[in-house]
Parts: C-alpha cells; structure tokens; sequence
C-alpha cells in the first residue's frame, strides 16, 4: 500500500465541514487505497493535562493508548472525507475499537502516525470499516489501534459477517459517574472532534438521538482512568460500544480483573443494560 | 510493644459539637479549634505554657489554612513558641494527632502535646469552577497586558458559579453513604437494628451529659454548653417514621441512623508520665498500641470496613483477642458501619478471607459498645471525633480503674481505618 505524506496533522475543523457533507456517490462503497502518514508530531503538554482532567487521567510522562488514538484520529477523517471515499466519517458508527501499547509512550516522545482503511466488509445495514492506525518512534511501533466503524447503507459485494457481540453478564456496580451536559464540549475541547452530535442538540437529532451524546472514546478513557496505576505497562484494550449515552447522564461502572487482565463495563445506573464494556488483556 | 517512655492522656476538652449550619455558622475551623485548645488550656493551667508541639487537622479545609493548627496555637492562651503540624487522614485525623503527639513523647522527642482536630460544614471552603480558575491562574501567569485580557477574556458566564466541596469518593464518584448502602445491603444489616444502635447512641449520651460526664470534658462555646444534634427524647416510633435517604426507596439507611453533619473541636493533651506528675497533672490512660490499615474500594471492597483489618493486625500484634476490652469504642459513622465491622468480626469467612485469621475475632459484648453514646448523637465533625472518642475514653477508664482496656476503631473515607487500644493507667 502506497503512503502519502503529510507535512503537517490536518486541522479538523475544515475537515469535518467536508466529512459532513454526504456523498452522492451510487454503487459500491469506495475508501482510499493508501495510508496517510504524519512524521514528527510532537505532543502539547498542556493539552495533554486538559484531556488528562477530562477524562479522568493523572497528568503523567506516560500517556495513555486513547490520548494516542486521539492523537491518530485527524487522519480518520483526512481519510474519510475526501473524493477517494464515499464513506463519510461524520455518518459512520464507532462500533468497537481495540489498541495495543506496545512500550510505554512518553508525553515528551516525537511521533509518527499512519493511518490507513482495511477490511471493508458487508454488513446487514450498510457496510464496515476499519481504520488502522500506527504510531511509531524512530521506526520502532509503540502503538497501533484498529478502530471499526459502521457506515449504515453503505454497499460492498459479499456475505454480510455475524457479528458476535461479547454477552454482557450483569454485575454490581462500583461506581456511579455523573456526566454534566457540557461534557461533549469538553472533550471536543481536549480531542479535537468537532462532531456537533455531541455538543448541539439540533445536530444530535438529525442523526436520531433526543439528545447531544457523550463521545465512545472518552467514556472508554474513562474507563481506562478508573483502572488508574493497576493497568500493566504493555496491554491491549478493546472496547465494543452497545449504546450511546445521552447527556447529562448518570452511568454506572464496574471492572474486574481476570486471569489475562481486567473487564470493566459502563452501564445504566443501576447496572441492568451496557453502553461499552472494555476488555484489557 | 516496649515503648522507650510512657506517654500518658492527661485529659481533653472539645467544644459542645453542633449541627451544621447552626450555632457555630460563622466559626471557622481556626476559631473552633484556638476555642479547644484554650478551654484545654484552662483545664490544665497551661495558660502561657510552651508545650513540645500541637497536632491539628481539619477534613475541610480552606487553602488559606496551610498552617491551621500553629494559627490556632497564636491565637490561644498556650505560649506562642509552641509549634504545629497540620495532619490529615479524612475521619482518622484526629485520632493520628494523638498516635502522632504520643508516639513524639514515647520516643523521647517531646515531653507534652496536643493531638487535635477540628471540621466546620458550615465554613467549608467554596472554591471557583475550573474554567475560571484556569483562566485566573493564566492571567496571573501573563507577562503584559494583552496577555492578561486574553486571559480573562476566556472567563464566560458560567464559569461565576461557586463550587462546594463534594463528598464522594473521587475514583468511584459515589458518596460514603452510597458506598454504606451498598455495604449494608451485602451484610444484610436491617433497618431496625441501625434504628436500634441510633436509639442507643441518644439515650446513652443524654444519660452520660445527665451524669455530668462531659463536666470536664467539654466547654461552652459561643453560648452552646451541650451538644446540640442530641435527641435525648427520641423513639423508635420516630427513627422508624424516618424515610431513607441512602440505598434507594427501599434503602435502610435514614437521617436518623446516619451522622448528621457537624460543627465542632476537640482536643487531647498527653505528656510524659513523670512530666505529667512533675507538673501535678493526672495520668488517665496510656494508648498500648495503634494500627492503620486501608481497602481497596476502587475494587470493590466495603468501603468503611478498613479498620476490620486494622483490628486484626493490633490485636494479633499484641497478642490479645478481641473479648480482652472492658469497652469498645466503634465510632458510628452510619449505625450499619458499627453493625457491619462487628458482623465481619464475627464472620469465619470473612475473617479468613479477608483478614486472613484461622477464626473470626468473635462477637463484641453489647453492653461494652459505645456506652456513653457516639457520633450519631453526639454528630461527627470529622477531624474532631477522634479527640472527642479518645478524651471520653480515657477518663473512662480511669473511672473503671487501673488497668481496664477500650479499643477505638474509626473508619475514614477512601477505605482507610484506624484503630488504637487505650489502658486505663
């Protein structure tokens, strides 16, 4: 696969302007057929530290893998909002997301960040995706993730997979979370994603949802966060995202450690019906 | 233990404690807590003296009072050249500034002090929202002008409402009732009980002020002379009329068996037992030993059971068993906290499994248990409990004579307990 180099990460707000506009494209659903690649990016400690606050993080030299997903993430919709693509990022689903550290990351370390899409499959409501994002210093990887999205009506030949989603067994909850209503903007603030599905409610109800809804990636970081200094130094966390929460909310949580690592879940407040559950291994 | 010096608990006296938002609402901590130590002063004629170092701290406190206690000390009758240490650990503060001031004494590092503590609900420190406060600090970092508007531009309407400190464990985000509920519903402890343990608590508090126990144990303050959450004339009839408000509608956990909160101080004075003697000063009880332990809540463990383990570790320490005590002091943070640490002392599985013993460390005699009442009568001021539990317990087992044996077990927020075991001398 052919890599394209950019000079510089693209800022998001232009972006998304394009990302959000449909594409009328008919037939069979198109995404670039090369990675795109960002060399030398150096991370701002301070904000950093604010995303750290938001999601719950003490400010630390090791950063977290959802920082580095978010740093990753400009290039999901460099990918999907150009003419190579008829899938748009502003229409996808976040389905399930999944990333490894391989070595602790520094906050003071330069980056290079590629990101290509594979796998585009069929699926009963459109069509899924992944995007595959790689982070390495000084040619070694440190980090990849594969972030899978649903693009709902989307086309391409095939049987569609049954998806086996993780059964979600029931369990008391440690903690109960209260998510203001501004905490859409706080995140955008922190990650960049000006998706307004999480800060306006006239956009939130265009898409189908009564209300703004809190961002899958914070509630995941927030998870991660809660497992604060009990997390190995080289793991992989996969999340799958059942339901949105719609703010202001009061969610529940658990964790648990397992024999390979830890399983956690964010819930209705009293624990009967899931809105992620993490496995970290 | 072999101490190299005895330390000994010459006596103590706290304010009258108060609920909050009442008698003391214009009282800081630091007015609370000179208002202890110059009551304590009086006691013991310590008016002008320079003691080795007062122990202080607050759960609630104001940056401003980086230096509380060594305030308090300027503020009082105690010689000015006394130094302070300000100590923290949530609801275990003032019992550790008594461990602190008698462990200095018994290793020959001080002669005489004060452990104190001191918590006003009513003066609880308001801060700023975060946007605000970042905005302040930037424009405090700004080097010019333009950069100091810039600064302050940021602020938005929003940003102007005031924030009160939270009472919620801040990795699990539910406060410490909820975290009791959660605690009462496993162990089962019903709601009758809890109202039971309540009634207790008031009626023998009443009785002990009645008896005049707390004569020279407590100083009136701002025209309080007793302590004010006391219901001396309640029922079951009224605590079982009370709805819950921890657990849910189904909850058992009510206003009643829960502690109200409070205002209030309270202070300790030990020293050296021959400087005690020197001085002309009694000697009351001395503290054998004393223990710290904390759980893991974040994992789900009961987030008030900590001084469980801390227990199990002083009196396998000392080699004692848990039936060796003429009276237990189980400070009642809720009724259901006292209910549950006594049900997992007498729980085999829970002792094996938790505490790691061959069997449970067994049932404690009722008659024994808080017999001058606790904090759901008395209230909690949570740093101030401490002195309150250690000053009363000491004279009461002055009383029962030489000898006799109390433990105290105080939980604390994030899973952290304490316990000590205090003899009469």
């Amino acid at each position: 696969m052919q890599t394209r180099e950019l000079a510089s990460m693209p800022a998001l707000g232009p972006l998304f302007a394009k990302a959000l506009v449909p594409s009328f494209s008919h037939g069979p659903a198109r995404v670039p057929d090369y990675a795109v690649r960002v060399a030398g990016v150096r991370q701002s400690m301070e904000r950093l530290a604010d995303y750290d606050r938001v999601c719950g993080f003490t400010v630390r030299d090791e950063v977290s893998p959802t920082w580095l997903h978010v740093l990753s993430f400009p290039l999901h919709v460099q990918l999907l909002s150009g003419s190579e693509s008829s899938i748009r990022l502003a229409g996808v689903v976040h389905v399930s997301n999944s990333m490894r550290l391989h070595r602790p990351v520094r906050a003071s370390e330069v980056l290079d960040v590629a990101v290509r899409v594979a796998n585009l499959r069929p699926h009963k409501r459109g069509a899924m995706l992944d995007l595959v994002g790689e982070i390495s210093v000084d040619g070694v990887l440190v980090w990849d993730g594969v972030s899978t999205y649903l693009a709902p009506g989307a086309h391409t030949p095939g049987e569609p997979e049954v998806l086996d989603r993780p059964a979600f067994e029931p369990q008391p909850t440690i903690a109960q979370w209260k998510l203001p209503a501004d905490l859409g903007r706080q995140y955008r603030r922190v990650s960049g994603d000006p998706n307004p599905i999480h800060t306006n409610l006239l956009a939130a109800r265009a898409f189908g949802f009564a209300r703004p809804i809190i961002h899958g990636m914070w509630t995941h970081a927030r998870v991660l966060s809660a497992l604060d200094g009990r997390l190995p130094e080289i793991y992989t966390a996969s999340v799958s995202f059942a339901k949105p929460i719609l703010l202001p909310a009061t969610v529940g949580a658990w964790w648990q450690q397992t024999d390979t690592g830890w399983q956690a879940a964010v819930t209705t407040k009293d624990g009967s019906k899931p809105f992620l559950s993490v496995q970290v291994s | 233990m072999n101490l190299p010096r005895s330390a000994v608990i010459v006596g103590g006296n706290r304010t009258p404690f108060v609920k909050a938002g009442t008698a003391y609402a214009s009282a800081s901590n630091q007015d609370l807590l000179t208002a202890a130590l110059d009551g304590l002063a009086a006691r013991f004629g310590l008016s002008g003296v320079k003691l080795d170092e007062v122990a202080g701290g607050a759960v609630l406190k104001h940056s401003r009072d980086f230096n509380l206690t060594r305030e308090a000390v300027l503020g009082s009758a105690l010689d000015p050249n006394t130094p302070a240490v300000d100590l923290q650990q949530a609801c275990d503060t003032g019992l550790e500034t008594v461990i602190y001031i008698h462990n200095k004494i018994s290793l020959g590092q001080a002669d005489v002090g004060i452990g104190a503590g001191v918590d006003s609900a009513s003066d609880a420190p308001i801060t700023v929202t975060e946007g605000l406060r970042k905005a302040l600090l930037k424009a405090n970092r700004a080097k010019n002008l333009q950069q100091r508007l810039a600064a302050l531009a940021a602020i938005r309407p929003h940003h102007l409402a005031p924030v009160a400190p939270q009472v919620v464990e801040p990795r699990t985000g539910l406060s410490m009732g909820e975290h009791q509920a959660a605690t009462t519903a496993r162990w089962g402890i019903t709601r009758s009980d809890q109202d039971d343990l309540a009634l207790a608590s008031h009626h023998n508090l009443a009785k002990a002020w009645d008896a005049g126990f707390f004569d020279d144990l407590v100083t009136g303050y701002l025209r309080v002379s007793r302590d004010t959450v006391l219901r001396p004339d309640t029922s079951m009839e009224k605590l079982a009329s009370l709805k819950p408000v921890f657990g849910g509608p189904n909850g058992t956990m009510t206003a009643g068996n829960s502690t109200a909160l409070t205002d209030g101080a309270s202070s300790v004075l030990l020293a050296e037992q021959g400087w005690a003697a020197a001085h002309g000063l009694p000697a009351l009880a001395r503290i054998v030993d004393a223990q710290v332990a904390a759980v893991d809540h974040v994992a789900g463990d009961d987030l008030l059971l900590g001084p469980t383990h801390a227990a199990a570790r002083l009196l396998e320490r000392q080699g004692m068993s848990l039936a060796d005590f003429d009276f237990y002091e189980l400070h009642e943070a809720f009724a259901s906290t006292v209910l549950a640490t006594m049900a997992a002392w007498e729980s085999v599985a829970y002792c094996r499994d938790e505490l790691g013993l061959s069997k449970p460390l067994g049932i404690i005699d009722r008659d024994k248990l808080n017999v001058y009442g606790s904090s759901l009568a008395a209230g909690h001021p949570f740093a101030a409990t401490g002195g309150r539990i250690v000053a009363s317990l000491a004279k009461l087992l002055h009383e029962r004579g030489s000898g006799s044996r109390g433990l105290v077990s105080i939980c604390a927020a994030g899973g952290q307990g304490v316990v000590a075991i205090l003899e009469a001398v």
